[in-house]
């Protein structure tokens, strides 16, 4: 039988797990590091059969992504994100319907949207023995859109480290001012707050596996409706509630790891949603990962949602013919390939998205004539300094 | 010293000695970043603490207590003093980082025997009793020098076994001049099998210690020691009586933590040799020791 261990080494281990090297609290980066990304996301055009008139074209976004991330001292982390995005294409005015009574959708004009979006915020990180203290701050404008919006966050780890329970409060106020008011009798200014709550419980279960649990709970309230859309009417106020369970398992044998997530998301407009993505994160050698990704994605039907704008009933009643808002379901893939060498780091994606009212697990009882397929790939350069 | 497939391996000199890091990336590519902060931190640690600097924090502390003033010192270092403090009651007395003008004055270079009216100059001035650091005030006696020897670079080695875990890293081994901290567990529940140098030639090795986690320390008269009148002289000094310790000649000890490794060998070779077996047992860890009479104890606990 081995001799119990005794007092003098407890007493030795004391102060000796007090230092603060050793004791496993959080900590802010290492390291300051930047990057860099630019993406293009490209909506399939329309066919003619769609969209019998106007452009067939629909969005195309650049977006330009800057991210700068550094430890201050040793108990503080400072992060400045930046992102400008370039938009043009065209997107849904309203749906009508063709002599067979099928959906036919009329783009926004010939002219199409062109619009730019900028946006900034800047955050930090207060490493406490256990746990951390956050906040964010930022600004986003586009030329017909501005938001304000802050956040705070906390972290407390327990149970010698292995579970970490995690909460946040978000807070943005928009303001919304269409372009063309007067020109399409659009409206001229309109203001929507938004307030969202989440909790979250994540637990190293193993050496090799991690289990994240979380609930989120938003408040939306204000002008909710697309401003340019023809017949958009949409109630004042949503509350939306999301829980999401992430899994994620490393496999030594394969020096690989996969990652297995799954979101239930409901609001009150009547839309629930279910999402399913799993990736596999493959190690090759000591400079490459890749990781192929798959998702599932199926939503029911707001209960306002007309899949044909009816210009009869009353300017207040409810009604949209946003495709977001239909019964749908969408299946998306991609790869990521990870390339590392010394500070620098490359990151390539490709995804192709594409949804699809034959795919939805719900009822489908008015199909939307506009859902979209779209493919976007990016490129991300990494540097630690 | 560790050879495995699947590690990479970088060596270093750093805190006066060979310094060796193995570890297996669970993101391959990462290796240079991690080897990179695990260098800083070994710098920071070392140019902190180091009492062979002049710009050091330590040397400041004992340049500012000749001076009779008092110095703020900050969260790790009151974590360090105290950690000292337990080693000191621990030991009752033997291990005292106070002994600072102690160590200076025993020149192992010079191979000079200072004299008794020196000895008790420096012992005079050896007392952690005397030390105090209330609201992160240090104070301590006019002449009073302290000397993180024996905990420092244990502390380094937990703190990048720790630093490293954190950066992704799955397992490894950190190895600053034999005191050794493991970083997460070897698959297949295989041990890290460490070889205990012999005192009297590093070369050979007189035992293995498997160590799974935590870590493993070395004291002994490896490789600062002098012969003076056919005696041989330690550098591992008694605060009690000034004079180079007499018991046993090395020890290796493996612990939950370095540091805790490292406390326990530095009290085990201050103790009087029976004493120090008795103690090391009555721990209840892995211990290799070779005494006086160059027999080899071992316990696998």
């Amino acid at each position: 039988m081995k001799p119990r261990k005794s007092s003098g080494l407890i007493a030795l281990s004391a102060t000796a797990l007090a230092l603060p090297g050793i004791s496993l609290s959080d900590a802010p980066p290492a390291q300051s590091s930047a990057f860099y990304k630019i993406s293009n996301y490209s909506e399939d055009d329309l066919e003619r059969s769609e969209s019998p008139f106007g452009d067939l074209e629909r969005y195309d976004i650049d977006v330009h992504q800057f991210r700068l991330i550094s430890p201050i001292g040793r108990n503080f982390s400072f992060s400045l994100d930046a992102n400008h995005e370039t938009m043009s294409g065209a997107s849904p005015w309203y749906t009508s319907s063709d002599s067979n009574g099928d959906p036919i959708v009329a783009l926004s004009g010939a002219s199409g949207i062109y619009d730019e979006r900028s946006e900034v915020s800047f955050s930090t990180s207060y490493y406490l023995s256990q746990g951390t203290v956050s906040g964010t701050a930022g600004y986003s404008e586009e030329n017909d859109y501005r938001a304000i919006y802050y956040a705070l966050g906390g972290s407390r780890n327990f149970n010698s480290e292995l579970t970490t329970l995690s909460f946040g409060y978000s807070y943005s106020s928009d303001e919304i001012f269409p372009t063309d008011a007067a020109l399409f009798n659009r409206v001229k200014h309109e203001r929507k707050n938004s307030k969202s709550g989440v909790v979250s419980v994540s637990q190293i279960i193993s050496q090799n596996s991690t289990y994240q649990v979380s609930l989120s709970i938003s408040e939306q309230a204000g002008f909710l409706s697309d401003p340019y859309k023809l017949k958009d009417v949409r109630p004042s106020s949503k509350t939306q509630i999301a829980f999401t369970n992430s899994f994620r398992h490393f496999l030594q044998k394969n020096n690989a790891a996969v990652h297995v997530n799954y979101r239930y998301y409901h609001d009150d407009f009547g839309i629930s949603s279910h999402t399913i993505d799993s990736s596999w994160h493959q190690n090759i050698g000591r400079s490459l990962r890749v990781v192929p990704n798959i998702r599932y994605y199926t939503q029911s039907a707001a209960y306002f949602f007309t899949n044909i704008a009816d210009f009869t009933i009353p300017n207040n009643a409810y009604q949209s013919s946003d495709y977001r808002l239909s019964a749908f379901g969408a299946l998306s893939g991609g790869i990521d390939l990870v390339f590392n060498y010394g500070r620098w780091s490359t990151i390539l994606s490709a995804e192709r998205y594409v949804a699809n009212d034959s795919f939805a697990g719900y009822a489908v009882n008015r199909p939307s004539a506009s859902l979209v397929k779209f493919n976007r790939f990016s490129i991300g350069f990494e540097y630690i300094f | 010293m560790i050879s495995d497939d699947e590690t990479t391996a970088r060596f270093c000199r750093a805190m006066g000695s060979d310094c060796e890091f193995h570890l297996c990336f669970e993101n391959t590519s990462d290796s240079q970043f991690v080897f990179k902060c695990m260098l800083d931190e070994l710098e920071r640690l070392e140019s902190k603490y180091s009492r062979f600097r002049k710009d050091s924090l330590l040397s400041q502390i004992n340049l500012t207590a000749d001076q009779g003033e008092e110095i703020r010192i900050d969260d790790e270092t009151q974590s360090l003093l105290a950690h000292a403090l337990n080693c000191f009651e621990q030991s009752e007395g033997l291990f005292d980082i106070t002994a600072g003008r102690l160590n200076s004055l025993w020149d192992f270079k010079k191979k000079k025997v200072p004299t008794a009216e020196e000895i008790n100059c420096a012992l005079s001035v050896t007392d952690f009793t005397k030390v105090s650091w209330t609201n992160g005030l240090l104070s301590m006696p006019v002449g009073m020098n302290l000397d993180f020897g024996g905990i420092v670079k244990e502390y380094a080695a937990d703190t990048l076994a720790v630093l490293a875990k954190k950066l992704g890293v799955k397992y490894g081994l950190i190895n600053l001049g034999g005191d050794i901290a493991t970083v997460g567990y070897k698959p297949d529940d295989v041990p890290w099998k460490i070889g205990i140098a012999d005192p009297r030639s590093t070369k050979t090795e007189i035992a293995t210690i498997n160590i799974y986690s935590g870590g493993l320390a070395t004291s002994g008269d490896y490789k600062r020691f002098f012969i003076y009148k056919g005696e041989r002289f330690s550098h591992i000094l008694n605060p009690k009586t000034g004079f180079p310790c007499t018991g046993l000649r090395a020890v290796s000890v493996a612990a939950n933590l370095c540091t805790v490794a490292g406390s326990i060998a530095t009290i085990a070779m201050l103790k009087e040799e029976p004493d120090a077996i008795d103690w090391l047992n009555g721990l209840g860890i892995p211990f290799v020791a070779m005494d006086s009479n160059l027999s080899i104890l071992k316990n696998d606990a």
